[in-house]
């Protein structure tokens, strides 16, 4: 169980990341979930001990994170949002070279392990084809083999599919599904079907604050019988805004459709939906610039 | 923890020999230091003289000069191994893991300096290998010492290089931007260079200082080794104490201080791995807004006419001109440049510590040495900036498909590189006009600034186009760096080959030498077509590299072609016709002009043609021949047409015993033809028009002591241009003919090789010494030459109506006829053999002495020092006609000539005095050493000895000359400047004596038997005739002078030597002196005087007691500097003096001066004076030649 609490942190250029998140993850799968700029990679980075907060802590079991780094470095595995290879060195290598650094020493033990974590990620037929030349699924596979040497308790995964076509993307997913129950694994993303696939408990985070954490369905439940939806012209888009609380709009073969969150039917032409976890995230959004604009 | 910091150490050290960068580098210094050590075409801190090429001095100066030379490169592994994580964007990879932050830094840092220590073995091998080589001579080799290359690197490589990777590690960590470490890197070297050099070995006030302040031990180093003889350098390394020790504790330490600051404030968290300023904003998030489309865009027109091409053109011009002076890179370059300059145009232009004006060609020629090269690397980066940029920035895709046409982009790039070129140069010429105001001078002529950056520009540009050219071509920014690299050093390597015609030299042009008396001169003409030559390939590569013009993602060389081949249309076929047809067209009238109507001779076939001139003609050096007795010519000079016609009349002498039957004659053939020549019957035997040598056999041989009439008419045109400037003598205005374009007889050695290194090359004795001093026959000539003693000499020059022409001898008529003006000159004795024609634009400034007339012509422009010269010469003459004996000529004059060669020369009652020695001399500072009065006291004194006393062509001859007139001329500054002025004349000349010793590659000579050795008979000679004064007094001396000037003043043959001078001294002098005239002058003596301690203390009565420790010995050496030890015979100067809290040494007061008996050895001796003493010393005035002359004096601590 991983336990944050009260994280707060503040940049230099005046922008506060975290304002006093508090979290509570049990093992397995956790989805966090937020839009760009909502702290989500500070979170990450700091759970991965590579930064300080202002304040708060996180404890991992017993053990103090903030605290004790090398141990903590010691049982997690990280995998960034933006990572780089060198470009030169073999897949084998590269990924030996870490396990050396992770701690595994002894040689025999590292080659069975090594080839273990590339047979796992479905490497091993590249393992000597140099890092350079991987593709974008590719790499990030290989940057889940680094995350799990060591068998790390704790995963912390950041933004892991953005940018992977529907197959490698799907590939990923499986092997994180995986990992298996006893590790904590964080999921940090901003694409909702990532959370809604995989993870049974998660958390919305935005603007530096949690909105809403629990399990995926429930969530879903609250908005059951609220969302209508309906297919309008562009030009009536403001009025619709003005007027309703106004989920989401987008296009669908073409046609302009309108989500809006409301206890009642909003007008004639909307028909009801069942409502699904993108919904819930764009309501709390919504929610959450009304209220700093009504602050 | 140490298995992590093995595990970083060895992955990075992998990395870092994987790199081919790392080989490259390696490969490259290796190359350099392979060919320095096995040849002297490449020399790395100046060449070695006499000391073996592998002696452990030699070595270990190379080493620390490759430690120095590797700044910039081993920035590469170095910073490389500190930013890997950084610029991969692996960072948070590794952070993330156990690994400690010694570890990692550790493991890189200790991996970058095995890198750099790699590189520099692999040079030491290289030059080991460079020596062992089998077409080194064996003469130049000493036995290989291997403890020679451990001292080297325990001592210094591998500290240097440990001070230098720590601290471009602590760069790069906290600025984790190679850029930013690039920048640091060169601040580094800027700051080095001024503070290092400027308290370096030339500057004699600063030199521990100057030691120990140096990282790279250079300083120390030299410090250490100042004075040490051929011997010594080949035998001996500096032991590791004193200074040098200091010096590398002192930087060590300082590389350890700065590693544990990287680990203090290393921080491999989040904040620490971005660089503050490329910190991301994070960004506020956005409102989610609508997809409607309410706006409406206004309409345009897209226009594709001239005039709009013409505003693209402009407009992307600039856009990419800007794009190049804001990059870091430029304002680095331009940043080091100036200070460069700066440093260079404040430090140099010295005489004995004295500047000139500041004048303007002078910032232009600081600006070629120490600023112009920056632009091959700003043109040569920039150039594969540019042609990238837009695929660099990942908007090349966006931007090839807007319409714009191909050639506008390249255009635009060329336009870009040539405004920065220009602006580059602009500033340049900017701190030089500043500096000349802060001097205090106006004569600023911005229109030579201007043509200077016009000529540049030019030059430059040219360069621009093929480095655009080839960055198109390749397609790939590093092979189209690495191929103009290739081109700038096979141009260095090209003309090492002596491939030196600049038709194959790509960018080449023969240079324009620059004088402010006849500015740019007719050298411009040459250069300019060349240059246009040049452009005309630079417009054809122009036109192909923009057919080739990357625009798509074509990749491989026959999608390319293809592509050009469809863009070949007809402006491009026009223009690559015309460019080529210029190119042709006017390469074959350069060619036609550089090797049709004149001749062309490479380097190497000149050398070859001194040698086989020696072969061939040598063996009649013995021949007899007649001598010169009378001398007519009428000289007509035509100074805008550059030639000149003398119609000459000798009359010759057979001055021998026997009858003499073949007549050898000698003459120039550059440019040069003998028209006709007329003497008794005779027929050709030989006539060599390559070399220049005739042989013709009288029919009737000349009896002995029979005379013959000699006619001849000479033509000197210059035709065309050629591939090397044209000889500076005949120009415009400030021509300079002098009697060696006259015919001569018999065989000369001046025309042979001298350097031993050619001479051996070409199968020659490596070397040719002068008679010896008890050659007898040798003493029938005089150093002038062999084909005259003494000649009549009368002449009638004629010039242009504005200029004045010279001679020597009294103006007898002057008139004016059909647009040319005539001058009469005659001699009304007989002189030299030795005269000079000058023609210029003079002013004149005329006063007399005693009935003599003084006479200074000068260059309008330069009439600063022109009172001095008149003061000197005044002076001069009154001082040696009461010394020595009366002055034989009626006149005395000074005539200026351009800048091109820096001597002053005396011919009879003619003085030629260079430019740049004397007319721009700034004298407004009274501290400053007077060097115009000097030179011109010295070239006055030559009328007597050089021009009364004639020296006999054998060893010792330079002493009676140059010595004698470098202490006349000593004599009339100390009368006038005193002599507390002197020491710190003497101490240069002393300083400059030391050092040309240890540049002797032949042998060292005694004073009085040294063999045109110009160290010794100016630096030397200075240093002894002083102290001879010294002891005998100045009375003695003169008497003995005076004696010996009225023995031997125009005397016929066999002339005097030295032997002769020394034997009147000894009769003067007295018995007990000879030893010490024996010291001086027939052997090499050196002292090793120092005082130890110096104290004093204060008595009851108010006076001190100084008690001085000294150190005293007299060393003799061979002529290739091994001592053996004599004793002192002969008294020191022991001084005590005081001065006043901020007082200069000059303006110090005696309060002791004697000389004392002195032992061998460690001494004390005790003085007392009347006041408070501040220095005290022995030989405190360096009057004697000694080892290392600042521990002569020093400070008194007060008890």
């Amino acid at each position: 169980m991983l336990q944050i609490r009260e994280l707060s942190k503040t940049y230099a250029n005046g922008v506060q990341a975290l304002k006093g998140v508090s979290l509570d993850i049990p093992n397995g799968m956790f989805g966090l979930l937020g839009p760009n700029g909502a702290g989500k990679s500070t979170l990450m980075r700091t759970i991965a001990t590579l930064q300080d907060p202002d304040s708060g802590s996180i404890k991992l079991g017993e053990l103090d994170v903030l605290a004790d780094k090398p141990a903590a470095r010691r049982t997690l595995g990280y995998l960034p949002q933006e990572f780089g290879v060198y470009p030169k060195v073999s897949a084998e290598a590269m990924l030996d070279h870490f396990a050396v650094l992770k701690g595994v020493v002894a040689r025999g033990e590292r080659r069975t392990l090594v080839e273990a974590l590339l047979r796992q990620v479905n490497l091993w037929d590249v393992r000597k084809r140099k890092l350079g030349t991987f593709s974008g699924g590719m790499r990030q596979r290989f940057g889940i083999a680094q995350a799990l040497i060591g068998n790390p308790s704790l995963m912390i995964v950041d933004e892991p599919t953005a940018g992977l076509d529907p197959e490698e993307r799907n590939r990923f997913l499986n092997l994180l599904a995986e990992i298996g129950e006893k590790v904590v694994v964080i999921l940090s993303t901003h694409i909702v079907e990532d959370v809604t696939d995989l993870c049974p408990r998660m958390a919305m985070i935005a603007q530096g604050q949690v909105l809403l954490s629990g399990e995926p369905v429930e969530a879903i439940h609250t908005l059951d019988g609220r969302v209508w939806r309906r297919s309008v012209a562009n030009a009536a888009i403001e009025n619709y805004k003005q007027q309703f609380t106004v989920l989401s709009t987008r296009l669908a073969g073409g046609k302009t459709i309108v989500h809006v969150l409301s206890d009642v039917k909003p007008e004639e032409g909307f028909e009801m939906i069942a409502p699904d976890l993108e919904d819930v995230y764009f309501g709390q959004l919504r929610r959450q610039a009304a209220t700093s604009r009504a602050a | 923890m140490t298995r992590m910091f093995r595990e970083i150490f060895s992955f990075e050290l992998r990395q870092q020999l994987k790199s081919p960068l790392f080989w490259m580098i390696a490969l490259a210094f290796a190359a350099l230091a392979f060919a320095a050590a096995g040849s002297d075409s490449v020399q790395i801190g100046g060449g070695i003289g006499n000391v073996h090429r592998n002696a452990p001095y030699v070595i270990t100066q190379w080493l620390i000069a490759f430690t120095l030379l590797g700044m910039f490169l081993i920035t590469v592994f170095v910073a490389g191994a500190a930013l890997r994580d950084f610029d991969a964007g692996t960072a948070e990879l590794f952070f993330a893991t156990p690994l400690s932050r010694k570890a990692y830094l550790g493991g890189r840092f200790a991996a970058g300096y095995l890198a750099s220590i790699g590189v520099l073995v692999v040079v030491a091998i290289a030059i080991l290998m460079g020596a062992l080589m089998p077409w080194v001579d064996p003469a130049r080799l000493g036995p290989t010492s291997l403890g020679a290359y451990v001292y080297a690197f325990g001592v210094f490589v591998l500290p240097n290089l440990f001070f230098l990777s720590a601290f471009l590690f602590l760069l790069a960590t906290l600025t984790r931007s190679m850029l930013a470490t690039y920048i640091g890197v060169i601040a580094f070297f800027v700051l080095w260079q001024i503070a290092v050099v400027a308290t370096g070995v030339r500057n004699l006030e600063h030199l521990t200082l100057g030691a120990l302040i140096d990282p790279f031990g250079l300083n120390a180093f030299q410090v250490a080794t100042r004075y040490w003889s051929a011997q010594d350098r080949n035998t001996r390394l500096p032991e590791i104490a004193g200074v040098l020790l200091a010096n590398r504790v002192i930087w060590i330490a300082i590389g350890g201080a700065m590693i544990a600051t990287t680990l203090a404030f290393f921080r491999p968290d989040h904040e620490g791995l971005r660089l503050w300023r490329r910190r991301r904003r994070v960004s506020e998030v956005q409102q989610v807004t609508s997809t409607n489309r309410t706006n409406v865009l206004p309409p345009v027109v897209l226009r594709t006419d001239g005039a709009a091409r013409w505003t693209q053109f402009l407009k992307l011009a600039w856009f990419d001109t800007r794009g190049v002076l804001g990059g870091v890179a430029f304002m680095v370059m331009l940043a080091f440049g100036l200070m460069n300059l700066g440093s260079d145009v404040m430090l140099s232009n010295e005489l004995f510590g004295t500047k000139v004006y500041p004048v303007t060609h002078l910032m232009t020629e600081a600006m070629d040495g120490s600023y112009k090269f920056l632009l091959y690397i700003i043109v040569a980066f920039y150039a594969g900036e540019l042609v990238w940029r837009e695929r660099s920035g990942r908007i090349s895709e966006v931007m090839d498909a807007f319409p714009l046409p191909d050639w506008i982009p390249l255009l635009s790039k060329l336009t870009a590189i040539t405004s920065v070129i220009v602006l580059f140069l602009l500033a340049g010429s900017v701190e030089c006009a500043m500096y000349q105001l802060w001097r205090g001078y106006h004569h600023i002529e911005a229109g030579l600034y201007l043509s200077d950056i016009a000529l540049a520009t030019l030059q430059f540009t040219l360069i621009a186009a093929l480095a655009l050219f080839l960055q198109v071509i390749a397609n790939n920014k590093f092979l189209g760096y690495l191929l103009i690299v290739i081109y700038f050093i096979s141009g260095i390597a090209l003309s090492q080959l002596h491939f030196d015609h600049h038709l194959y030299n790509y960018g080449s042009a023969p240079a324009t030498p620059y004088s402010d008396m006849n500015g740019y001169g007719h050298f411009l003409a040459a250069h300019l077509w060349f240059s246009a030559y040049w452009a005309c390939l630079a417009a054809a590569l122009l036109v192909i590299a923009a057919l080739y013009w990357s625009r798509g993602n074509a990749k491989g060389w026959k999608e390319r072609t293809k592509i050009a081949r469809a863009r070949f249309r007809g402006p491009s076929r026009a223009l690559l016709a015309v460019s080529l047809a210029g190119f042709v067209v006017l390469g074959s009238w350069v060619f036609y002009n550089t090797n049709v109507i004149n001749r062309y001779i490479p380097s190497d076939l000149a050398k070859q043609q001194k040698a086989d001139y020696e072969k061939l003609y040598r063996q009649y050096k013995d021949l007899p021949q007649p001598k010169i007795t009378d001398v007519k010519a009428d000289v007509d000079i035509y100074p805008h047409e550059h030639r000149f016609d003398v119609r000459g009349h000798y009359v010759l002498v057979n001055k021998t015993g026997k009858p003499i039957s073949d007549l050898h004659m000698r003459l120039a053939v550059d440019n040069m033809k003998l028209v006709s020549v007329q003497f008794a019957p005779h027929e050709v035997v030989s006539d060599d028009r390559v070399l220049g040598y005739t042989i013709y056999r009288l029919r009737q041989p000349l009896a002995p002591g029979a005379s013959m009439d000699f006619d001849f008419v000479l033509q000197y045109r210059s035709r065309g241009f050629r591939n090397t400037p044209d000889d500076t003598r005949v120009v415009d205005n400030g021509t300079f003919i002098n009697s060696d374009w006259f015919p001569r007889f018999g065989y000369s050695d001046v025309p042979q090789l001298t350097d031993r290194n050619d001479r051996r090359k070409y199968g020659l004795a490596s070397e040719v010494r002068m008679p010896k001093i008890g050659d007898q026959a040798a003493r029938q000539f005089n150093f002038g030459g062999r084909d005259a003693d003494w000649v009549t000499f009368e002449t009638t020059v004629s010039t242009v109506p504005d200029q004045i022409a010279l001679a020597p001898g009294y103006l007898v008529r002057e008139w004016t006829d059909h647009g040319r003006r005539y001058f009469h000159y005659k001699m009304d004795k007989p002189i030299l053999n030795f005269y000079s024609f000058q023609s210029a634009s003079y002013t004149v400034k005329r006063d007399t002495w005693n009935g003599v007339s003084l006479e200074v012509y000068y260059d309008p422009q330069h009439p600063y020092n022109v009172d001095r010269m008149i003061y000197a010469m005044k002076k001069s003459l009154e001082h040696y006609s009461a010394a020595y004996s009366p002055y034989q000529f009626r006149q005395m004059r000074i005539l200026e000539f351009p800048d091109y060669e820096q001597f002053a020369q005396s011919f009879p009652n003619t003085v030629p005095f260079s430019e740049s020695i004397g007319f721009i001399a700034d004298l407004r500072d009274p501290d400053d050493i007077d060097y115009v009065y000097y030179v011109t006291a010295h070239e006055v004194a030559h009328q007597w000895w050089g021009h009364q006393v004639v020296g006999a062509d054998v060893q010792g001859m330079t002493m009676l000359s140059e010595t004698f007139a470098q202490y006349s001329a000593l004599m009339v500054m100390e009368h006038e400047y005193g002599a507390a002025k002197m020491h710190k004349f003497l101490k240069y000349e002393l300083d400059r004596y030391l050092s040309g010793r240890s540049g002797e590659t032949v042998e060292e000579m005694p004073l009085a038997f040294n063999e045109n050795q110009d160290y010794i008979h100016y630096r030397k000679g200075s240093v002894v005739m002083y102290a001879l004064k010294d002891y005998l007094g100045e009375d003695v001396v003169d008497r003995a002078l005076k004696r010996y000037d009225r023995e031997t003043a125009f005397q016929q043959p066999p002339y005097t030597t030295t032997t002769q001078f020394l034997a009147d001294l000894r009769q003067e002098a007295g018995p007990q002196w000879s030893p010490l005239i024996g010291d001086l002058f027939e052997k090499i003596t050196v002292f090793d005087n120092r005082v130890v301690e110096a104290t004093a203390r204060k008595r009851a009565d108010g006076k001190y007691d100084v008690t001085l420790k000294l150190h005293a010995a007299k060393g003799y050496a061979d002529g290739v500097g091994k001592e053996t030890p004599g004793k002192i015979d002969e008294p020191i100067d022991i001084g005590v003096f005081a001065r006043a809290p901020d007082g200069k040494e000059q303006n110090e007061k005696v309060l002791y001066l004697a000389k004392r008996a002195v032992a061998d050895g460690d001494s004390t001796i005790t003085v007392t004076v009347d006041s408070e003493p501040y220095e005290a010393g022995i030989d405190p005035y360096n009057k004697l030649i000694d080892r290392v002359s600042e521990d002569n004096r020093m400070h008194v601590t007060l008890q």
